[in-house]
């Protein structure tokens, strides 16, 4: 019998061609994803030099008749589509087709399949031909291996990472797929050497939660507050939210319909949803699963699925509901992350907060090292059209002014109208009232003299009496190995213990053995390469040097100063890279917009 | 009821109880100290619910009651007025009234039944340690406990009982400090992890008799005279440090124990506020330490010791150094190591101590 079929021709057009085959991990993913369409209840996942010398994949499947088998490496053959109808309700991991014939292109592959146990066959192709087809014995199930990936395209080749970025990346991948199936088990080996083992759990919350702490450890799992909803559009929303603060991007994981993705606007609401259910800007673990009708879904906006489209606008309404639902009693096991804020009354909405930390235009990166944000001052979320503060030209006052002259040498005419019950500094600016909080003024400032010091010096670094051992996700140890020669210049010393347990031998004597820790944790689990994590981690250690030395130094609040002073304040701030928010986030500038304040008047 | 006290027993007993009351709790009676009369005694009781401290004065003591007290406005109270006698009297349990010399202050308070519930360790046999001993040995390992909240199991240090000896430890994860001494009659038993809070309370114990040590199964007792301490024991495993503590260090160094302090406290000057670090550069019979700062300069000086190994060069915090050597009594020091990378061990020369060390890890500067 055959069950998969050529695709038409204006079907083949509906569907973006794109590039299936990037790197070992996009081969895993869709021999991964073949496999659980095949309904798989156990998956192995071998790899060799990341995957560059050998993947293979075995699976307890279906299998494939001979002409399957056949006709599975051809373009667009697949099973699980057959018409435009058919696509419009995808509800199988793998579409396209293209996948087989796009990675037998470019690969050595040797495929065995078997319908039932002894009826199997081989099937052997290098680069596109066919070598050789013949019946041999084999469980029910597939197997397929894929070796010296890109051997005909050396352009390809090249661009490959080293072993150890292309492993992780395939962990990932592997990762991804043992979190949102805990009904299959998966393992993945390496040159032998077993990274990830997860037993067919079930298919339920508690399934879930087990395979979590299988990948991540089990106190990872015990901390986490289950969620699950079911929507009117037919989605169910389920998962866990962390109840302990962590630090940004540590393990946050979300599913469109068992598919790892990191979707954008998925992301936002949730960063979004904590800061106004938590007023903090530390986010803890998700591990979000959205199951959704496919009808409802757009999953064929990327090649490689990595994006998502939902039909009804109102998903996002119902995913903060049910999102804060979660954390609100996440939060109920700890006490208050900060002090009760009372919403702003509506008078004072009409302050802008320039960087403020939440919102605002450079809120999200606030004081990160090198962070070009600054100068975008038109955010969607500012009432006020366009204004860069730091660029844009104004007409002269006639007043005396404040010598200030910001980057671009242009005198900005603010003047200087004194200082509020010493602690706030009064401008008047050509487009309205300016508050400048001293304190964090010269926090910023300060920060701003420390890290360019710091550029330039060396790292201490601090030995441990007995290492720190990090217990991690088979991908987060992967990722701090990538890191390592980055982590040594920065004054943290690693080494690898059985299984994946990291040991933090020595750490930057800047910190404290527990932040350390928690750096290294969070910077594991977040998501890029290596490169942009690298930038990343050293910015954070200065500024967690460069915050702390800054804060104890800079003027307290109820300090008198003199005009000069405050002068000499606020041209220095102007200047400084990031004027708008202090290395802990908090505002320093407060604008209140002439506009408003005639509008307030009743003149407008 | 009625309380009359002598102010000056009754201020001495009191003063120690302001380091338990939290100042900034969010329990009211958390700020406040328990005040009960009984017979002929006057009982006085704080908690931050980690840590519990009661004791009680001599008292003339008309009917029984008590009252929870704001305990740093009670304690000024008594500070400011004058005349030898205190009475306190009490209308109900949620008013006070304080008479002395001439003065006379109506206070309020919380009712005895708001104060919470002091915990008991039980029944347990104790082990008795002499004051001026635990006292001794407490100030030689303090220094070493961890502030990090994050790292709870070493926010305290390990009390540990063995046979005809008591030993303590504490470490941060950079150093750690170990003291051991004999104590008489001293049973074997495993080591209970005793909180900073409790171990500052306990230095500031006066006397000259011995203090009971008990154990149940979640606190700890400290029992002195009239005062007893109770606190919570840490949970959490202590790191084996046995193991950690170097056996292999074969370079020696001897130093008087005050110049080495004096000239690193003098180097260190020139370090910054964070992250600070000197460089030890041994020699033959001589050591430079020295130090630099971007910002301020650099600094060094040399100091004679005796030590005839290979030239070695190592960084330090010269916290941990001073700290050490400071809470140190004897004349000598001896500093072992091996290279740069591995620990630095301070051991005295000639000490009381059974056994007293300090092991440094080295900054990598």
């Amino acid at each position: 019998m055959t069950t998969i079929q050529i695709l038409d021709d204006r079907l083949i057009s509906q569907i973006a061609a794109g590039e299936v085959v990037e790197r070992p991990a996009s081969v895993v993913k869709e021999l991964v994803e073949n496999a659980i369409d095949a309904g798989a209840r156990s998956i192995r996942v071998e790899l060799e030099a990341g995957g560059k010398r050998s993947i293979r994949v075995v699976d307890d499947g279906l299998g494939m008749d001979r002409s399957d088998a056949l006709l599975a490496f051809d373009r667009h053959a697949t099973s699980k589509i057959s018409s435009f109808d058919d696509l419009q309700g995808v509800g199988s991991l793998g579409f396209r087709g293209e996948a087989l014939a796009a990675i037998a292109a470019v690969a050595r592959v040797e495929l065995v399949t078997a319908t039932e146990p002894g009826d199997g066959h081989r099937i052997r192709i290098d680069g596109g031909h066919i070598r050789s087809a013949e019946p041999t014995a084999h469980p029910r199930g597939t197997s397929i291996e894929v070796r010296s990936l890109f051997f005909n395209v050396p352009a390809r080749r090249k661009f490959l990472k080293t072993v150890r970025t292309e492993l992780r990346r395939a962990t990932e991948v592997v990762q991804g797929y043992a979190l949102s199936r805990p009904e299959i088990g998966f393992s993945l080996s390496h040159e032998g050497r077993t990274l990830l083992e997860a037993a067919p759990a079930g298919d339920d919350l508690e399934a879930a939660r087990r395979r979590i702490g299988e990948l991540f450890g089990a106190p990872a799992a015990q901390n986490l507050v289950d969620f699950c909803q079911q929507g009117p559009g037919g989605e169910r929303l389920w998962g866990f939210v962390g109840d302990r603060k962590q630090g940004r991007g540590r393990r946050i994981f979300t599913f469109v319909n068992r598919r790892l993705l990191r979707d954008r606007t998925v992301m936002a609401a949730f960063y979004r949803t904590v800061r106004e259910t938590w007023r903090s800007e530390d986010f803890p673990a998700l591990f979000l699963f959205m199951d959704i009708p496919p009808a409802e879904v757009d999953v064929n906006v990327h090649p490689q699925k990595a994006e998502v489209r939902f039909r009804d606008g109102r998903f996002f309404g119902r995913l903060s509901s049910c999102l804060r639902e979660a954390l609100e009693r996440a939060r109920g096991e700890e006490p208050a992350p900060l002090a009760e804020t009372t919403s702003l009354p509506g008078a004072l909405l009409a302050w802008q907060g320039l960087g403020q930390r939440s919102g605002s235009p450079f809120g999200g990166s606030a004081g990160r090292v090198g962070s070009s944000e600054v100068r975008e001052l038109d955010g969607s979320l500012s009432s006020e059209p366009a204004g860069k503060l730091a660029d844009v030209v104004f007409a002269p006052l006639e007043r005396s002014t404040v010598p200030l002259s910001g980057r671009s040498g242009e005198p900005r005419p603010f003047r200087l109208l004194g200082q509020y019950k010493g602690t706030l500094i009064l401008l008047e600016g050509p487009d309205g009232l300016y508050l400048i909080d001293q304190h964090v003024a010269h926090e910023r400032v300060l920060y701003e003299r420390f890290r360019c010091q710091l550029v330039e010096t060396v790292v201490r670094s601090q030995r441990l009496l007995e290492p720190i051992l990090l217990e991690l996700a088979p991908a987060e140890a992967l990722r701090l190995a990538e890191l390592a020669s980055d982590l040594e210049r920065l004054g943290f010393s690693l080494s690898e213990m059985s299984g994946n347990v990291v040991a933090i031998t020595a750490t930057p004597a800047v910190l404290t053995p527990g932040l350390a820790e928690e750096m290294l944790a969070s910077l594991a689990s977040e998501p890029g390469d290596r490169e942009e994590a690298a930038e990343d981690l050293k910015g954070r250690l200065l500024e967690a040097l460069a915050a702390s030395q800054s804060c104890r130094t800079a003027v307290k609040m109820h300090h008198p100063l003199s005009a000069e002073e405050m002068e000499s304040l606020v041209a220095e701030l102007f200047a400084a890279e990031q004027p708008f928010a202090c290395p802990h986030g908090r505002p320093i500038v407060l604008k209140m917009a002439d506009i408003e304040l005639e509008r307030r008047f009743g003149r407008r | 009821m009625e309380i009359r006290v002598k102010r000056s027993e009754f201020l001495n007993e009191l003063a120690p109880m302001q380091g338990i009351v939290e100042r900034r709790t969010t329990i009211p009676v958390l700020s406040h100290i328990l005040l009960r009369g009984e017979a002929d005694q006057l009982h006085l009781a704080a908690t931050d619910l980690d840590v519990s401290l009661t004791t009680s004065c001599l008292a003339e003591v008309e009917g029984a009651g008590g009252i929870a007290v704001q305990a740093r406005k009670f304690l000024e109270i008594i500070r400011a007025v004058v005349g030898e006698e205190v009475r306190l009297i009490l209308e109900d349990d949620k008013r006070l009234t304080i008479v002395a010399g001439k003065s006379r202050f109506k206070i309020n308070g919380l009712s005895p039944a708001d104060f919470p519930t002091l915990p008991d360790v039980g029944d347990h046999d104790g082990t008795e340690i002499p004051f001026a001993q635990l006292k001794a040995m407490i100030g030689k390992i303090i220094f070493a406990v961890s502030s990090e909240e994050s790292r709870f199991q070493l926010n305290g240090a390990l009390f540990k009982l063995k046979e005809d000896s008591l030993e303590m430890v504490a470490t941060d994860g950079h150093r750690l400090a170990l003291v051991e001494n004999i104590l008489e009659g001293a049973k074997v038993e495993d080591g209970v992890l005793v909180p900073r809070k409790a171990l500052q309370e306990l230095l500031r114990f006066e006397g000259e008799d011995k203090v009971l040590f008990r154990r149940g199964e979640h606190h700890l007792s400290f029992r002195l005279g009239r005062r007893e301490m109770i606190c919570r024991i840490l949970e959490g495993t202590f790191p084996d440090y046995e193991r950690v503590i170097a056996k292999d260090n074969d370079k020696q160094a001897i130093f008087d124990r005050r110049n080495l302090t004096d000239a690193i406290q003098r180097v260190a000057l020139l370090t910054g506020d964070r992250a600070r670090a000197v460089s030890l550069q041994f020699d033959t019979e001589r050591l430079v330490i020295s130090a630099a700062n971007p910002d301020l300069g650099e600094a060094a000086e040399e100091v004679t010791c005796e030590y005839g190994g290979d030239e070695l060069r190592l960084g330090v915090n010269p916290d941990y150094m001073v700290q050490f050597l400071s809470a140190m009594e004897t004349e000598k020091v001896t500093l072992e190591m091996k290279d740069e990378n591995t620990q630095c061990i301070g051991v005295p020369v000639e000490g009381q101590d059974r056994r007293y060390l300090c092991v440094i890890m080295p900054m990598r500067i």
